[in-house]
C-alpha cells in the first residue's frame, strides 16, 4: 500500500515552547521522519515525552522552531497553504467535548466542508457517507452533547473524514472511553486504513499499538527506536527502561517460552498465542 | 433535596430544543430582527397595562414554541437576587419631588413616590419579559441558524470591511458556551470543595458568606474558560477554519412570506405598545 | 480488613435536572456496603451512573431518595458537618486535569493541606510526599506553571492534590486513564500499598479490568443506575454471560483464555493472572507432549 513519495516529511525538526517571559522549554530535538500514504503508524512514549507536540506539528498547528515539516510537498511554515495542508491531514483529539462545534450532528460534520468550499449540493452525500463510515447513520439531527462518549468521538472522526484527508492523526483518541467505546474506535480506524487513509495514532494502550504497520518510540523528544510492532516489542528491556511495556500476550508467550523453549517468545496478540498453541498440539506432529 | 452544585439546571441560554414549532421554522435573520424590535418595545414601554400585555405575550410565546415554561422560569431564578437589589435601590433613591407626584414616604434623602413605585414594578416586569423572550429565541434557534442569521443581517457592513462571519461566529460560540461555562464552574466548585473550600456548606440565608466564597473561583474560571476556548480553536483550525477566508454554506436559507409577516406584525405590535396611551 | 462497615448505601436514587424537561434518572436504586480497609472497584459502561454515585460519598451531592451512611453519619441529615466529611473522604474526579485552578504546580498540590490549617513545614512535607507518590519530581516540577504540562502530567498533579489531604477513604474516578504504562503501574502499586499497609479504604472506578483484578477485593457492576452484580474479580471474569450482557470488555489475559477455550482446549478462566495463563498453556502443551511420547512408545 505504501508508495515511495512521503506524505508527511519531518526534516531535522526541533521545537520549544515559550513558558513565562521568554523561558524556553525544549521539547523535541532533531526529529526526522516520514509518513507514507496508506501507512498505519503508532507513536508511543511516556507522559511528557513530546507525542502531542509532535502530532500538532504534522498539520501546522505548531510550527517547528528549527527544521521543516513538509506535507504533500507544502511547507507548513507557508501560511498561504495552511488550509490545503489541514485538508490533507486531520487531527482527532483526546477530549470529544472540546471538538464539537455545532448543535446538530450534521451541522458539525458540515463545518469542515464549508471551510474547504464544498458546494452545498455535494455536502449532504458527503455528510451521510462520513456518518456511515463511523456508524452514526440516521443520527443527523441529534444534538452532539446528548451522545455517549464513544459516539461523540466517532462524530469528531466523521467531521474529519468528510473532508477526505489523506492522513488522520489520533492523539489519545480512545483514552477517555470505556473498553467498548475503545473497540468501536479501533474498528473505525481499521476500516479507514483499509480504505487507504494513512493513520498516525498516539496511544498508551499496547494492544492498540499491535494494529499498526510501524511503531515509533519517543523518549525525551527524540526517536529512540522504530520498526514493526514485532521488532519493537522484541526490545522489551529498552521499552521497560523508559516507562513503556509490551502487550499482555507477549508477557504470556515469554513465560511459556522460558519453560518450553520451542514456543515462540515473540508473539504480540491473543490470536497469535492461540495459533502457536495449536501449532504445537495439532499441526506439527500427526501420529 | 437536590445537589448542592447543580448550576447547569438553571441555565437556559445556549440550549436548543428542537420541537419543530412555527417559531422554530422562521428564518433566522428576520427572527433576530423581530426579536430586536420587540426588545426595544419592551425597554421603552413604561405603562402597567402595556407591560402586562407584554408579559402575557412572552408567556404565550412559550406555548407557541411548544417549549415548557420551566425553562423560562429557571432562567429568571439566578437573576433574582440582582433584580431585588436593583429594585430596592430604585425604590429608595429614585424618587423625585416633581409636580403631580404623590409622596408616599419620606425620611432624610429617601423619598418614595407613586412614580418611583411604578418604575420599580415596571423595571422588574421588563426584566422578566426580556429574559423570557430571549430564552424563547435561543431555545428555538440552533447555533448554526443563529450564526447565519446574524451574518445575513450584518451583511451590509461587509462593504466597510467588517469581518461579518467572524463576528457572528464569535457571538454564537459565546452563546453556546454559556452552559459549558456553567458546567465548568460547577466542576471547579466541586473540586475546590472536595479539597477543603467552603462551598455548599453554608445555609441559604448566609448570602454574604456564599458570595464571598465564590471570589476564589473567578480567576480559575477564566483560565479554564480560556483553555476551553483554546481547545475549541484548535479543533476548528484543524478542520480548516481560517478567519477571513471564503466559506460555503450547507444550509440554504430562504426567506418566505411568513417571515416578513412575522417582522411586520412584531413591529406593529411594538409600536402599539409603546405609543398607545394606556390609562395606567 | 475488619468487618466494620464504613460506607453503607441503601436504595439510592438520583435524578439530574429534576422537574425540568431534561430530567434524567442517573441512579435508580443503588445498594452497596464497604468495610473499613477494603478496596472496592466500580465498573459499568459509559453513562451507567458511576461518577454520579461516587460524588455522593463526600457530600457533593445529597441523596434525593435512599440513604448513605459514611462512618456512622447519615448524609441525608442536613446538619452533617460537610467539611469534616470531605476531610475524611478524598475524591479525585474524572478528568481532573480540567479542574486545576492554581497557577503553579506546588500551590495546586498545597491547596488542600493549607485549607486544613496545617503549619507550613508540614504542608511542604505533604506536597513533597504527594508529588512523589504520583511520580512527579518535587524539585523539578513544583515551580512549573500548571498549563505547561502534558495531559498525563496534569492528571498526576490533580491526583497529588487529593493525596496530600491524606484522607481515610480515597475515592478515585478512573485514576489511570491517560497515564503511560510505567506511571500506571507505579500508581497502582502505591494505591495498593496505601490500602493494604496503611489501611486506607479505597473505592475506584475503572474501565481497565487488569487493574481491577490487581487492586480490588470486591467489585460492583453498574448498569442503568443500578448495581446488578457484585463479587470478587474472579467471580466476574469467569462469567462470560455477565461480561457480555453488561458490555464489559475482558482483560487481555482473559481474552487469551477464552480464545483457547473456543479452540477446544480446556482451561480455567478463574486463573487469569499472567503467570497463571502461562502455566495453563504450559500444562496444555505438556499433556499433549506426553500423549505424543506415549503414542510413540506404544
Ligand atoms: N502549552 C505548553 N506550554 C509549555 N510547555 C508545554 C505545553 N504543552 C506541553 N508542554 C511541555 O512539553 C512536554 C511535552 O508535552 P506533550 O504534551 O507533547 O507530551 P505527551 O508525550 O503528549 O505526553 P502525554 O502522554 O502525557 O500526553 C512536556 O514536558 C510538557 O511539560
Ligand atoms: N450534570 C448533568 N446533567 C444532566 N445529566 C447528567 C449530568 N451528569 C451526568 N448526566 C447523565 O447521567 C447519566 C450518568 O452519568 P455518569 O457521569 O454518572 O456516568 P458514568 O457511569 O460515570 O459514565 P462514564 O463511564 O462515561 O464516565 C448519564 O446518562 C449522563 O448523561
Ligand atoms: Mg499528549
Ligand atoms: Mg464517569
Amino acid at each position: 500500500m505504501k508508495s515511495d513519495q512521503a506524505l508527511i516529511q519531518l526534516n531535522d525538526v526541533s521545537f520549544h515552547y515559550i513558558v513565562e517571559k521568554k523561558k524556553e522549554l525544549s521539547v523535541l530535538h532533531h526529529i526526522s521522519l516520514n509518513i507514507f500514504p496508506g501507512e498505519y503508524v503508532a507513536i508511543i512514549g511516556h507522559n511528557g515525552s513530546g507525542k502531542s507536540t509532535l502530532s500538532k506539528l504534522f498539520n501546522g498547528i505548531l510550527k517547528p522552531s528549527a527544521g521543516d515539516v513538509v506535507v504533500n510537498g507544502w511547507n507548513t511554515k507557508n501560511s498561504q497553504l495552511i488550509r490545503d495542508i489541514r485538508q490533507q491531514v486531520g487531527i482527532v483529539f483526546q477530549n470529544p467535548d472540546n471538538q464539537l462545534i455545532a448543535t446538530t450532528v450534521e451541522d458539525d460534520v458540515a463545518f469542515g466542508l464549508e471551510n474547504i468550499l464544498v458546494p452545498a449540493e455535494e455536502m449532504e452525500s458527503r455528510i451521510n457517507q462520513a456518518l456511515r463510515t463511523v456508524g452514526l447513520t440516521g443520527m443527523n439531527k441529534r444534538a452532539p452533547h446528548h451522545l455517549s462518549g464513544g459516539q461523540k468521538q466517532r462524530l469528531a472522526i466523521a467531521g474529519i473524514i468528510a473532508m477526505k484527508p489523506k492522513c488522520i492523526i489520533f492523539d489519545e483518541a480512545t483514552s477517555m472511553l470505556d473498553t467498548y467505546g475503545r473497540k468501536e474506535i479501533v474498528k473505525v480506524m481499521r476500516r479507514l486504513n483499509n480504505d487507504g487513509v494513512a493513520l498516525v495514532t498516539v496511544t498508551h494502550y499496547m494492544s492498540e499499538v499491535v494494529e499498526a504497520d510501524r511503531v515509533i518510540v519517543i523518549e525525551k523528544g527524540k526517536i529512540i527506536t522504530q520498526g514493526t510492532p514485532r521488532e519493537v516489542f522484541r526490545q522489551k528491556q529498552l521499552l521497560q527502561s523508559i516507562g513503556l511495556d509490551v502487550p499482555i500476550a507477549n508477557h504470556v508467550a515469554e513465560m511459556v517460552h522460558q519453560k518450553y523453549q520451542p514456543f515462540s517468545s515473540n508473539l504480540i496478540d491473543a490470536g497469535e498465542v492461540v495459533e502457536e498453541v495449536k501449532h504445537f498440539t495439532t499441526g506439527g506432529v500427526s501420529v | 433535596m437536590t445537589s448542592r452544585f447543580e448550576l447547569t439546571r438553571n441555565i437556559t441560554i445556549g440550549q436548543y430544543i428542537p420541537t419543530g414549532s412555527v417559531i422554530h421554522q422562521f428564518e433566522a435573520s428576520l427572527k433576530l430582527l423581530s426579536f430586536a424590535i420587540l426588545v426595544v418595545g419592551i425597554a421603552i414601554c413604561s405603562s402597567y397595562t402595556g407591560n402586562l400585555i407584554l408579559l402575557a405575550f412572552s408567556i404565550a410565546l412559550f406555548g407557541i414554541a411548544r417549549i415548557p415554561i420551566h425553562y423560562g422560569i429557571s432562567g429568571i431564578k439566578p437573576a433574582l437576587p440582582f433584580m431585588i437589589i436593583l429594585s430596592l435601590m430604585q425604590l429608595l433613591f429614585y424618587g423625585q419631588a416633581a409636580q403631580g407626584e404623590t409622596t408616599l414616604f419620606q425620611f432624610g434623602f429617601i423619598l418614595i413616590t407613586t412614580s418611583s413605585v411604578q418604575l420599580v414594578i415596571v423595571s422588574a416586569m421588563r426584566f422578566i419579559e426580556i429574559i423570557l423572550v430571549s430564552s424563547v429565541l435561543t431555545l428555538s434557534t440552533s447555533t448554526t441558524e443563529m450564526t447565519h442569521g446574524l451574518e445575513h443581517l450584518l451583511k451590509p457592513l461587509k462593504y466597510i470591511k467588517f469581518p461579518v462571519y467572524e463576528f457572528s461566529l464569535i457571538i454564537t460560540i459565546a452563546i453556546r458556551f454559556v452552559p459549558t461555562f456553567a458546567m465548568e464552574m460547577e466542576k471547579l466548585m466541586k473540586a475546590q470543595a472536595s479539597r477543603g473550600a467552603e462551598f455548599g456548606t453554608g445555609k441559604w440565608w448566609q448570602i454574604v458568606r456564599k458570595t464571598k466564597d465564590t471570589f476564589p473561583l473567578i480567576i480559575p474560571l477564566f483560565s479554564s474558560a480560556m483553555e476551553r476556548a483554546e481547545d475549541l480553536i484548535l479543533a476548528m483550525e484543524s478542520r480548516c477554519y481560517t478567519p477571513g477566508l471564503k466559506r460555503t454554506s450547507y444550509r440554504q436559507y430562504k426567506i418566505a412570506l411568513r417571515d416578513f409577516l412575522l417582522l411586520i406584525i412584531t413591529t406593529l405590535f411594538s409600536i402599539f405598545i409603546v405609543f398607545y396611551k394606556f390609562t395606567y | 480488613m475488619s468487618e466494620e462497615k464504613i460506607i453503607e448505601i441503601k436504595n439510592l436514587e438520583y435524578i439530574y435536572m429534576q422537574h425540568t424537561p431534561l430530567e434524567h434518572q442517573a441512579l435508580s436504586g443503588i445498594n452497596m456496603e464497604v468495610n473499613r480497609g477494603e478496596c472496592i472497584a466500580i465498573i459499568g459502561h459509559t453513562g451507567s451512573g458511576k461518577s454520579t454515585l461516587i460524588q455522593h460519598l463526600n457530600g457533593l451531592m445529597q441523596p434525593q431518595k435512599g440513604k448513605i451512611i459514611v462512618d456512622g453519619e447519615d448524609l441525608s441529615d442536613s446538619n452533617v458537618d460537610l467539611k469534616a466529611l470531605r476531610r475524611k473522604v478524598g475524591l479525585v474526579f474524572q478528568n481532573p486535569e480540567s479542574q486545576i485552578f492554581e497557577h503553579l504546580i506546588g500551590d495546586e498540590v498545597a491547596y488542600g493541606p493549607f485549607k486544613l490549617g496545617l503549619p507550613l513545614n508540614e504542608v511542604r512535607k505533604r506536597v513533597k510526599w504527594a508529588m512523589e507518590m504520583v511520580g512527579l519530581s518535587f524539585n523539578e516540577m513544583k515551580d512549573r506553571p500548571t498549563y505547561a504540562l502534558s495531559g498525563g502530567q496534569k492528571r498526576k498533579v490533580a491526583l497529588a492534590g487529593v493525596l496530600a489531604l491524606k484522607p481515610e477513604i480515597l475515592v478515585l474516578d478512573e485514576p489511570t486513564a491517560g497515564l503511560d504504562p510505567y506511571s500506571k503501574n507505579e500508581l497502582l502499586e502505591k494505591i495498593k500499598k496505601l490500602n493494604r499497609e496503611e489501611k486506607i479504604t479505597v473505592i475506584f472506578i475503572s474501565h481497565n479490568l487488569e487493574e481491577v483484578s490487581f487492586l480490588a477485593h470486591r467489585l460492583y457492576v453498574l448498569a442503568n443506575g443500578k448495581n446488578l452484580v457484585d463479587g470478587t474479580p474472579n467471580d466476574l471474569f469467569s462469567n462470560k454471560e455477565i461480561l457480555e450482557k453488561y458490555k464489559i470488555g475482558t482483560p487481555d489475559s482473559v481474552d487469551i483464555l477464552y480464545k483457547l477455550k473456543d479452540a477446544g482446549f480446556s482451561i480455567n478462566p478463574r486463573l487469569f493472572d499472567v503467570s497463571c495463563v502461562a502455566a495453563q498453556i504450559f500444562s496444555i502443551l505438556s499433556t499433549y507432549q506426553r500423549r505424543v511420547t506415549d503414542d510413540i512408545s506404544v
